[in-house]
This record gives structure tokens, sequence and C-alpha cells, in this order.
């Protein structure tokens, strides 16, 4: 048996032939040895059961061990997941949080803090149209005041400020967004004009930085006849985006004959009551519907 | 080689000589580089025109061609001063700007600005006040006007080639005029710009340079147009202070928090966006001599000492505001020094309160 065990133990062959009967040799003297040792029977079936529970534990930790593999490697993907949705969601809400903060500006009036105070953002639009922002950066100071702004020149800030900026801030901004609201509704049916109606026009149209003077000459068709009608617009009003005063005058001073004098009283009051665009978007679907004619 | 056929001949004493030399001394400053974009910009000669003008002449000859074609397009003392001012918008830097600021009465009326009223009132003010003035207008960008005026007196003709330029924009209490070197006619054109855009006075703002569009960035105050928005994406503290104090790992700077400090207060002075461009500063100073020691010549003197301090720079602002992070002053500046833009001035006078 244990010259069986003995060669199971040794494992490998090493060297040849001559070397393995070396091997058994030297066993067999071992073996030798060991006959002429007292055989002690009861320390011989002690020595069994010492290896037996040796071989019983080892067997134990190899199975807890393989368990603990299984174990660790099934739960990593658990925990991991755990964590990376935590995460996640502070994403999102920190995502959802500065989308609503940057959404503002649809309210017309945002801001943001700043180390010093404040920064409104005044978002100006026209008929749905978001148009151009307009910034103001406040101190938080006593008194308040206004470190830098893109408020154009020519809109009256410092006089709104001198009324309203140390006594009631808010109204101060409602004014201010009012001025510039009106302000961006009046550049943009200019532009709209200039742009988009170039072919009723004949010259320029004369503008000022405001707005809120527009002259200009335009021809309108009306039973194949077209005739230049003069038109001067004021906005004395800075807050509105519709003219106080409109004159329409014929290009020569003669008479108009009556159909005509008609149509221009006429586009006087739709100058008074619709957006500049408007009226000649009016033209426009009116000579598309009478006129068969080609342009004169 | 020259074109001189009796035809050209007999047209060209059409057009007054003296006119014909001011459109030659005009064109001739242009520079060749530029003299393509600014003929095309004066749009008073035509494509087909221009093409019969051979550019690879002296550009002597190119300048006589182009006379010859402005004779034949029957070009008058109008054109000419277009052309002069077109020549100037391309060329601002060569006249020294300055500024004017009107104001008006309490409770006036709302600006209905008329460009057109405007340019009739300001020409007939002038022309009302003395006999010989040349006034010509040319629109620009944001609704401003570009005037061109050559003052004549009474008896003599306006003097062309001595001509003064005010840029206004409309509905704005600002004028800025090129430092004319016939002063004596600043008075009347104050009172020509106050009445025709409906002001009631005229005071000179202490705000002079060459670079025009600096001074209307500082009148404007549009100088600073960075604003903290929730859209922006840079954020300050990840901006580089510009001290690249990482570059060697190996290189410790033994003053980084006073480093820091300085840039700190430097940028809460200056800000992050470009300066506006000046090119002094003037300092008139009226003051009693102050010491701490006791006695000496000076501390008894009872009159104030005067003197002028002067900071010249290429881009004086850009200048001061790099003296402190590269050592040379202590930051923060002195306000002196720091208040130029806000308070729209470079010359100063300074005197014991």
């Amino acid at each position: 048996m244990e010259l069986a065990n003995t060669l199971k133990q040794d494992g490998e062959s090493r060297g040849g032939v001559l070397a393995h009967l070396e091997r058994l040799e030297t066993q067999v003297s071992k073996f030798h040895k060991k006959l002429e040792e007292p055989q002690d029977a009861q320390a011989l079936e002690a020595r069994i059961h010492e290896l037996e529970r040796l071989r019983d534990n080892l067997r134990a930790e190899v199975k807890q061990r393989q368990a603990r593999v299984k174990a660790s490697t099934a739960n990593v993907e658990p925990d991991q997941t755990l964590e990376i949705s935590e995460q996640e969601i502070l994403e999102r809400k920190q995502e959802n949080v500065k989308a609503i903060l940057q959404a503002y500006r649809f309210t017309g009036i945002s801001g943001k803090l700043t180390s010093r105070g404040v920064c409104v953002c005044i978002s100006t639009a026209f008929e749905g149209n978001l148009l151009d922002s307009y910034f103001v950066d406040l101190v938080m100071e006593k008194p308040l005041w206004i470190h830098h702004h893109s408020v154009p020149v020519f809109i009256p800030l410092e006089e709104i400020s001198a009324k309203y900026l140390q006594t009631n801030t808010q109204r101060f901004l409602f004014v201010l967004c009012e001025y510039l609201n009106a302000y961006s509704g009046r550049k943009y049916q200019a532009d709209r004009l200039q742009s988009d109606f170039a072919a009723f026009l004949v010259g320029p149209l004369q503008r000022n930085s405001l707005c809120n003077l527009l002259s200009f000459t335009y021809k309108v068709k009306l039973e194949g006849q077209s005739f230049p009608f003069c038109a001067r617009l004021l906005y004395k009003d800075l807050t509105t985006t519709l003219p106080t005063d409109v004159t329409v005058t014929s290009q020569g001073m003669e008479a108009l004959p009556s159909t005509w004098e008609e149509q221009r009283a006429d586009h006087e009051n739709l100058f008074f009551t619709k957006p500049l665009h408007q009226v000649f978007t009016s033209f426009a679907r009116k000579g598309e519907k009478l006129d068969i004619s080609p342009l004169s | 080689m020259r074109r001189e056929p009796a035809g050209d001949v007999g047209r060209a004493k059409e057009m007054d000589e003296t006119l014909a030399e001011f459109f030659r001394r005009t064109i001739l400053k242009i520079p060749m580089t530029e003299m393509m974009t600014v003929l095309k910009t004066w749009n008073f000669l035509s494509e087909n025109q221009l093409q019969t003008v051979n550019f690879r002449q002296r550009k002597e000859s190119i300048v006589q061609d182009l006379v010859l074609l402005c004779e034949e397009n029957r070009a008058s003392l109008n054109d000419a001063a277009l052309l002069d001012i077109i020549y100037t918008q391309f060329h601002r830097h060569q006249k020294i700007w300055d500024v004017f600021q009107m104001s008006k009465g309490p409770g006036d009326d709302i600006d209905l600005f008329d460009m057109e009223q405007f340019k009739s009132s300001f020409k007939k003010i002038l022309q009302r006040a003395l006999k010989n003035v040349t006034v010509s207008f040319r629109d620009a960008e944001e609704n401003s006007v570009w005037i061109r005026i050559a003052w004549g007196t009474q008896y003599k003709k306006p003097n062309q080639y001595k001509p003064a330029y005010v840029v206004y924009y409309s509905q704005t209490p600002y004028a800025f005029t090129s430092s004319s070197q016939l002063k004596s006619n600043l008075p009347l054109l104050g009172q020509a710009l106050t009445v025709a855009s409906k002001h009631h006075q005229i005071v000179k703002m202490d705000l002079r340079s060459r670079y025009l569009d600096s001074l209307k960035a500082i009148v404007f105050k549009q100088y600073n147009q960075s604003f903290e928005t929730h859209n922006s994406t840079t954020s300050l503290q990840e901006r580089s202070l510009g001290l690249d104090i990482n570059r060697d790992s190996r290189i410790i700077h033994e003053n980084k928090v006073e480093k820091e400090r300085v840039q700190k207060v430097t940028q809460e002075i200056f800000g992050d966006y470009p300066q506006p461009r000046l090119e002094f500063a003037q300092y008139k100073l009226e003051t009693k001599f102050k010491s701490d020691l006791n006695g000496g010549i000076l501390a008894e003197r009872e009159e104030p000492l005067r003197c002028l301090v002067k900071f010249s720079s290429p881009h004086l602002l850009e200048a001061l505001k790099s003296l402190a992070p590269a050592g040379i002053a202590d930051a923060p500046l002195s306000p002196l020094l720091t208040c130029i833009p806000n308070k729209r001035k470079n010359y100063f006078k300074i005197r014991d309160k």
C-alpha cells in the first residue's frame, strides 16, 4: 500500500529508466526500515484517522471556496446595476432641472443668480415668434445698481431705472419688458415688410432706430390698375406695436377718383388696426383674388 | 498709354477744374489694394466702365482714367464728397474722434426721428449761417448717418480738403465728430446737430480716440456683452487662469495664492471681454503737495501744483489689464485708471476737494 502511495505521491517521472530504478531501490530500503520498526496498530489507526480527517477538511474547504466563487460571481451584477441606476436617476434629475431653468426663457423674464446679484434675461416675442433677448446684470446692494446690460442705447433705460429700480424692482422689470417687447415687435413688422413684401414697395423703407416712424411708398392693384400710395406711420406710444398716427396719401396731389379714395381710407384704417406685415399679406391675397391681368 | 482724343478734352472742360482735381486727389489717396472695393461701394462707375480701365498701369495713369470716367458720367461735387466719405469710412482710424452728448429739456415729446427731416434741417442751418458750405450724407448701419462738411465763409468757397465728419446714431444723444482743424466752426456744428435732432443742449465729453468703434462701444456701454445664463456651457472656474501652473509638475509657484488673487481681482475689474481700444489717458492734476515729512520746501507752498500725466499705449486698456498679472503694479489698480470705460472719459482733471 505504502509503496503504491509513494509511487503516486511522486507525481511526475523524473529522468529515465535508470532514475526510475534508483527510486524503486530507495523505496525498498525505506520499506525495509519501516518493517524493522515495531508495528504499532493503534498508532497506525490513529494516523489513518488523522489522514481521513485532513482529507475531509480539505474537501470541505474546496467545496466552500467553490460555493463562494459561485456566489460572488452571481452577486456582482445585481450590486453594480443598483449603483448605476442611482447615479442615472440623479443625473436625469439634474438635467431635468437644468432644462426647466433654460425653458424659463419662454416666460419672457428669467434670471440666473450671480456672485453679486442676478442676471435678468428679457426674451421678447411677437405673435408667437421668439425674438431677441436682452440682459440686465443687477448688483444686489443698497442701492441696487446695474452692472452692465445689453439694452439698446435708444431705449430709455436710464429713465425707467430712475423711476422704478430702487422703489419697485418688479415694476422696473415689467416696464422695461414692455418697452423691449414693443420695440422688438415694431422691428419685426418693419423687417417683415422689407423682406417679404419688397415687391409692393416703391423705393426704400424709411425707418429709425426705435422703429417708431416708418415712411414708405407702396403700390396696390385695383381693377387692373396699380396706384402708388405714400404711408407714414407714427408710433408715439413706445409700449405698443400698433401705430398711433397713420397718414396715407396719394403720391401726386391730384384728387383721387372715388374708388381710390375709398381704398386710401380703407388702408389707413387697416394700418391702425393690424400689424404692418399682416396688412400687406391681405393686400397680396386681394391681389390674387381680383387681379387676372399681369403685373403692371 | 494716355487717352487724349479731342472729344474727351472737350468733355473734360465741362467739369470744373477744381472738381476734377478734387476727384483726382481723392482717388489717388485710395491704396491700390482697396481700389476696387471702394469703387464698388461708391457704385458710381458701372462694371463695364471699370472694366475699360487697365489696372496694371502706374497708379497716376489709373487715376487719370478713372477721373475721365467720372467726367463721362457728369459726376458732381456731391458724388466726390460721397467718395470721400467712403474713403474715410474705410480709414476711420486716420482721424481723431471726439464725442458730444446732447440733452433734451424736461418733458420733451417722444423722439419721432425722421432721417430726411434731420438731414434737411441740418443742412439748412449750416447753409443759412455760412453761404458757402458743402454738406453731404451717407446712411450707415444701425440707423446712423455719416455727415461730411466742407467749410467755407461768406466770401470763400468751401475747402474740400479739410472737411469735418460727424457720425450720428438716430435717437441717441451722442454724436462723434472728427477733430476738425477749423475749430471756429465747432459751435455752429453743435447747434446744427442739436436743433436738427430735436435736442436742447450739447456738451463735449472728455473722451477722445482714433478708434471710432471703441468710442461707440464705450459710450453706448456695449463693451461688456458676456452675461451669465443657464444656457451657457462654460463655467468661470473651468476657464484657465492663463498661468499654466500645471505646465510642469516639477515647477511649483511659491506665490501661487497671490497670483490667483491678482488674477481674480483683475477679472472682476476688467472682465473677460476684449477691452475697447484707446490710445491714451490724460490726467491734469491741480493739487497741493502732500507729504508725510514735516517741513520741506514744497509743504509750505500755498498754490496748488499743476502737472499733466499722460499714459500712452497702442491699446491702453489691455495694457492696464496686464499690469497686475505681469507683476508691474499692485492689484487692484487705482480707480483713476480702471474707471475709464465706465465713466466714459480719458481726460481727467483732479483737484483737491
